[in-house]
């Protein structure tokens, strides 16, 4: 058994397994119920000046029967008291002490409004803050959440005022509605936080019905935009994780958010830089024993590659993550059809007739018989054909052993500029 | 003609122009590809420039490939 035990800027929690700052973790109720499941942390959802609510709050994006491959919400932070929560904390915190209760704030952006509710929330004890500037809706029209987190300057700003007077670790939460989260990662490095927390939700329109033409989800008629978040997101969310951990002036831990449905992808987000990973539209669908998967899950995968310790996988693939000018030019995989398990469906052959480089042909052997085959010469290895194939195993991209040396988009540049007239 | 026998044209040609002893004066880049000026001789007076137009990608990274680590 690996051990699990993350040691995110000081917090500390049992497994890298934490609930997002969301509907499942609303109330002392939830977040008990979800420590039993097994969770090892939970970031209690925003508090701030209790709010008001709509109802129709949800919606989801279905894809080919999949149910919630996407989620778009416009619920704000709580609608509760600041006395209730906290004393919802401090019973929780007392029932599970080991576990991980970071508080999730928003507040105007005053330096006073920040130093109230840090002194309040830390009062009763909780092991970290999460500072909420990525909210995308509803509060972001009142100056807060993702409003103040795409401007650099107040994400530093906020998060040292935070710093003044906290005594906690602090985690800054970024918005990925900005067009580089590696500048408003660095302010808030520059304001103190201890570690930051990526990605809050993306700007987001579900759909619209077409009887009604009203905008999914609507309000009596009337939509606005929500915050985009669940496995569709999860690529999104991992680049702007690897962006942050190979960019050296952000040098804290990060908390991972986006997608995170089972223990795959909270491994390759621990792979590529973040310490732990919060959950919450897996959650949402499934219930909160999924932890149970995730905590067998990747305890296996620790097992299996001889890891001891969880903590010893943050970050292992960061240092493979590059910009596209250092990629070796003159590396090459071309397309291979295993004709035994090849059905000759024939979407291989028309995604690269109609959509990329026409090097599949459909041949007849000497019984008749149909096959397809790729011209090795012409197939540029945009792995396109593997993506559609139906089935696994019918197609292979296979490396060619290279003849060249190595030679990156840098380095030519670089060698032809001598040249250049 | 195929975008490779195309390449394998462009190819033939840097590496002939190498074999005989030339080498890569100047390099033009603009909408139209790689143009690459080879020159021989060691006079000015017996001085040959020829230039090559460089279509495919390939043939495009074949020269850089070439002048980095083989010339």
């Amino acid at each position: 058994m690996a051990d699990l035990q993350i040691n995110l800027a000081g917090i500390k929690s049992p497994n890298p397994f934490w609930l997002a700052s969301a509907p499942p973790t609303n109330s002392g109720y939830q977040v008990q119920r979800a420590f039993e499941a097994g969770w090892g942390g939970a970031v209690w959802k925003t508090l701030g000046d209790p709010i008001i609510n709509t109802t129709a709050r949800f919606a989801a994006a279905s894809f080919n029967g999949k149910k919630v491959a996407g989620f778009n919400n416009i619920e704000l932070i709580t609608d509760r008291p600041l006395e209730v929560n906290l004393k919802e904390i401090y019973e929780t915190k007392k029932r599970f002490p080991n576990h991980a209760i970071i508080a999730s704030l928003m507040v105007e952006p005053k330096q006073e409004k920040w130093h109230e509710i840090v002194k309040r929330v830390e009062d009763i004890g909780v092991d970290g803050l999460e500072l909420n500037f990525g909210c995308p809706h509803g509060m972001a029209e009142r100056g807060m959440g993702a409003a103040s987190g795409q401007v650099p300057e107040l994400v530093e700003k906020q998060t040292y005022w935070v710093k003044e007077v906290a005594k906690t670790p602090v985690i800054v939460k970024l918005t990925p509605n900005i067009t580089d989260i590696t500048v408003t990662a660095e302010a808030a490095v520059c304001g103190g936080a201890d570690a930051v927390s990526m990605i809050n939700t993306i700007n987001s329109l579900m759909g619209v019905d077409l009887d009604s033409w009203n905008t999914v989800p609507h309000v009596a008629g009337k939509g606005a935009h929500g915050g985009y978040c669940g496995p569709a997101v999860k690529p999104i969310a991992l680049n702007m994780v690897g962006e942050c951990a190979r960019n050296p002036l952000i040098d804290i831990p990060i908390s991972g958010i986006g997608g995170i449905s089972n223990w795959k992808d909270a491994a390759e987000f621990i792979l590529m830089g973040a310490t732990g990973v919060q959950v919450c539209t897996a959650a949402m669908h499934h219930g909160f024993s999924i932890v149970e998967d995730m905590i067998d899950g990747l305890n296996n995968y620790l097992d299996e590659k001889g890891i001891a310790s969880v903590m010893d996988l943050v970050g292992k693939s960061v240092p493979k993550y590059s910009n596209w000018g250092d990629l070796d030019l003159n590396y090459k995989v071309v397309a291979r059809i295993n004709n035994d398990v090849c059905i000759n469906c024939n979407k291989c052959h028309i995604s690269c007739e109609d959509t990329s480089h026409q090097c599949i042909d459909m041949l007849k052997d000497a019984t008749g018989k149909s096959y397809l085959k790729v011209r090795e010469e012409d197939c540029v290895g945009c792995n396109l054909c593997s993506i559609v194939c139906p089935v696994d195993g019918a197609i292979d991209m296979v490396e060619i052993k290279q003849t060249l040396p190595s030679m990156t988009w840098n380095e030519r540049q670089s060698r032809i500029a001598s040249f250049m007239t | 003609m195929s975008e490779y026998e195309t390449f394998m044209e462009e190819k033939n040609k840097i590496d002939s122009y190498f074999d005989k002893g030339y080498q890569v004066i100047s390099i033009f880049e603009n909408l139209s590809g790689t143009f690459v000026d080879f020159v021989t001789g060691e006079e000015a007076i017996e001085r040959e420039v020829v230039q090559i137009q460089l279509l495919t990608a390939e043939a495009r990274k074949y020269i850089a490939t070439k002048l980095l680590f083989v010339s």
